[in-house]
């Protein structure tokens, strides 16, 4: 085994603690247990959602008949016996029922007289999970569309028999068209979107998730041979110095990915558990027109988020490695990461608010001035066939490496790193 | 004229406006015992860490076996084993694991590496806890392992500072022992301690350093005669006032 990889092994053993694997493990399996949880809660909101419980104090042919088109579309009615709203509402009966349909008096004669007929959609909170009130504005706007297209059939059919309701309801149709660098495929937009979050929804939190434990990793390495003084030792040996900084990079980095690949499995299982699988496959369909959209990331694609992740990931151990020669203790690094956290908390929020490209110049040089900012993108520019914007960003990031590793080795081949405190004080 | 071990000098070391060492000359035969006493922040360890290339002098120049320590540090690292004060080790490790892992680090050949973790362990006294992770010892156990990783390599010449700082009577004079036979088998020793008797049992030589600056150096027989007193305590007090 040569110098390097025994100096490697020694970083493993030295960050890969008991107590980091068991935090590992119980993430994965708090993971696990809410995709479950959450699942199971939805698939039951899921199966009542089509629940309405319905009031008829019209009483009226076209009242009677549009409870029936609800029933044989898909609703689950439940027909209330009330005098008003107020008392289906209060009913024990319904204490678990969220949405609730007022058929008012009269509502046919209005519509005949050639005035809006007026209709109550009430809605009971029962608790404010995020499922749960998403889920209900959706079928509300669902329910309305549905009502108001049956009123407008009849309406139709009352004033003009021999019109073709159905065909003067809706007669468009529509082709979508999506264009994507240049090209153009018939698609929906939202078929396009959402083939596009399934790609890179993870993206941002794991990069977000890898590069904070990688700087933490190489941190802790460097803090804790200052604090513990085993660096004074290890500095008089005839290793290189370069060598040792290399090895707590690699094996910083090492640790880093193993974690964020058991972070990605964590994920994966609990978005299983919340879809079912069932949000990859939203956009199955299309996925000819997609490729040919190039809005399914090729091989070559993948390459090149992935040099530019690895670039990002370097970047970020070799400032963090500063900042660990910065830090005299372990306990002093949630101090001194912060600049380094603040670099990467802009880098991530700034590009999932804003269009960058279309952002104010100051805006856009400081975002392309932090390398993290050409990892975070790199997915979008590559599905936007931005590969050129997305090779330089690559360059860019080595630049920024090789000065802060050189800056890195220079603090390590000298002094400073025994004296140098922050904020920037000599011992 | 042979080689000296090591010599400094005109040795100088600020850390901005504070002089830690200041025009200090020295020479250390091979094989001596040479030991630096004097006061808390006299320019003891900032010496040592000097010697041991991880600090730089602000003038003068110090040689180990005749390679300059800024200019060629690679060269001084083969030849030295430094123990800082108040050291610790890697906690995560086995006993056996850190004395493993320093061999490879210090020594390239395999066969000396695994020769010399087999005389630290002997060296350590610390048999089966050799096995038990370095975060269960007791501080004497952490140094005595520590002491045995810096000589188990038989350096050319061995830096320790405070080496019995931790230890018990029995341990400490354990260590004074090796110490003595270890120069009898050609290691050079440059000790720093605040320990006058351990000081006067140990070196061969002694120099009292007080504000970065010697104001003697001899044998401990030499200085208490040149002084007139029974102990280096007393020849301290004397030069300090």
């Amino acid at each position: 085994m040569n110098i390097f990889h025994i100096l490697v092994k020694k970083e493993v053993k030295e960050l890969l603690t008991r107590q980091l694997l068991v935090s590992i493990a119980a993430m994965l399996f708090i993971f696990h247990v809410i995709g479950k949880v959450v699942g199971t809660q939805n698939k039951a909101t899921q199966a009542r959602s089509g629940d309405v419980v319905v009031l008829d104090l019209d009483g009226s042919a076209l009242s009677k008949n549009m409870v029936a088109r609800l029933s044989a579309t898909g609703y689950k009615v439940k027909t209330a016996s009330f005098a008003g709203i107020e008392a289906a509402l209060a009913a024990p009966e319904y204490k678990d029922d969220s949405f609730f349909l007022l058929f008012p008096a009269g509502l046919q004669k209005e519509l005949d007289a050639g005035r809006k007929g007026g209709m109550g959609f009430y809605s009971k909170f029962t608790n404010f999970s995020a499922s749960g009130t998403a889920g209900t504005v959706s079928k509300i706007r669902k329910t309305i569309t549905r009502m108001n297209d049956e009123l407008s059939v009849y309406v139709l059919g009352r004033r003009t028999p021999s019109l073709d309701a159905d065909f003067a309801r809706d007669p468009l149709a529509a082709r979508e068209f999506v264009m994507v660098g240049g090209k153009l495929e018939q698609v929906s937009l939202a078929q396009a979107l959402a083939s596009i979050q399934s790609q890179i929804v993870f993206f941002p939190v794991a990069m977000f998730f890898i590069v904070i434990m990688a700087a933490q990793m190489v941190m802790t390495s460097v803090a804790s041979e200052k604090e513990n003084k085993t660096l004074e030792t290890l500095l008089s040996s005839p290793v290189d110095r370069w060598m040792l900084v290399v090895s707590k990079l690699s094996a910083s980095a090492l640790i880093a990915g193993g974690l964020s690949g058991a972070y990605m499995l964590g994920m994966r299982s609990f978005m299983s558990g919340i879809t079912g699988h069932t949000a990859a496959g939203a956009a199955l369909p299309a996925q000819e027109a997609l490729a040919k959209l190039g809005l399914l990331i090729a091989p070559s694609g993948y390459l090149l988020i992935g040099l530019s992740v690895l670039f990002c990931i370097l970047c970020a151990l070799s400032i963090a490695f500063i900042l660990g020669v910065l830090s005299d203790s372990v306990k002093s690094i949630q101090v001194t990461i912060m600049p380094l956290m603040m670099l990467l908390m802009l880098s991530y929020i700034l590009p999932l608010f804003i269009d960058i490209n279309a952002a104010p110049l100051y805006v856009r040089l400081l975002l392309h001035a932090i390398p993290f900012t050409h990892a975070f993108t790199a997915p979008q520019n590559v599905l936007l066939q931005n590969n050129t914007q997305v090779i330089w960003g690559i360059v860019y990031q080595a630049a920024v490496f090789a000065v802060f590793v050189t800056l890195a080795g220079r603090l390590f081949s000298g002094e400073l790193l025994l004296t140098l405190k922050y904020p920037f004080k000599k011992a | 004229m042979p080689i000296p071990a090591l010599s400094a000098e005109k040795l100088g070391k600020k850390y901005g406006s504070f002089t830690a060492v200041s025009g200090l000359d020295l020479r250390i035969e091979e094989g001596e015992i040479f030991s630096l006493v004097g006061p808390n922040g006299s320019g003891k360890s900032t010496t040592l860490k000097m010697v041991s290339t991880i600090l730089f002098p602000t003038s003068g120049r110090i040689e180990v076996f005749g390679a300059d320590t800024v200019s060629e540090p690679e060269k001084v690292r083969k030849m030295i084993s430094y123990l800082p004060e108040e050291a610790g080790a890697y906690k995560t490790l086995t006993g056996h694991e850190y004395l493993d892992f320093m061999a490879s680090v210090f020594l390239r050949d395999r066969k000396q590496a695994a020769a010399a973790v087999k005389y630290g362990s002997e060296l350590s006294g610390l048999k089966d806890k050799l096995k038990k992770k370095i975060g269960t010892y007791s501080k004497g156990m952490t140094r005595k392992l520590l002491l045995s990783r810096a000589v188990m390599i038989r350096p050319k010449l061995a830096i320790l500072d405070e080496p019995t700082s931790g230890l018990d009577i029995i341990n400490g004079y354990e260590v004074r022992k090796t110490i003595k036979q270890l120069a009898k088998e050609g290691i050079t020793f440059l000790i720093s301690s605040h320990n006058m008797l351990e000081i006067e049992f140990l070196s061969d030589r002694i120099a009292i350093i007080y504000k970065g600056q010697i104001l003697a150096c001899d044998t401990p027989v030499n200085l208490k005669k040149r002084f007139s007193t029974e102990n280096l305590e007393d020849v301290f007090i004397k030069l300090a006032q």
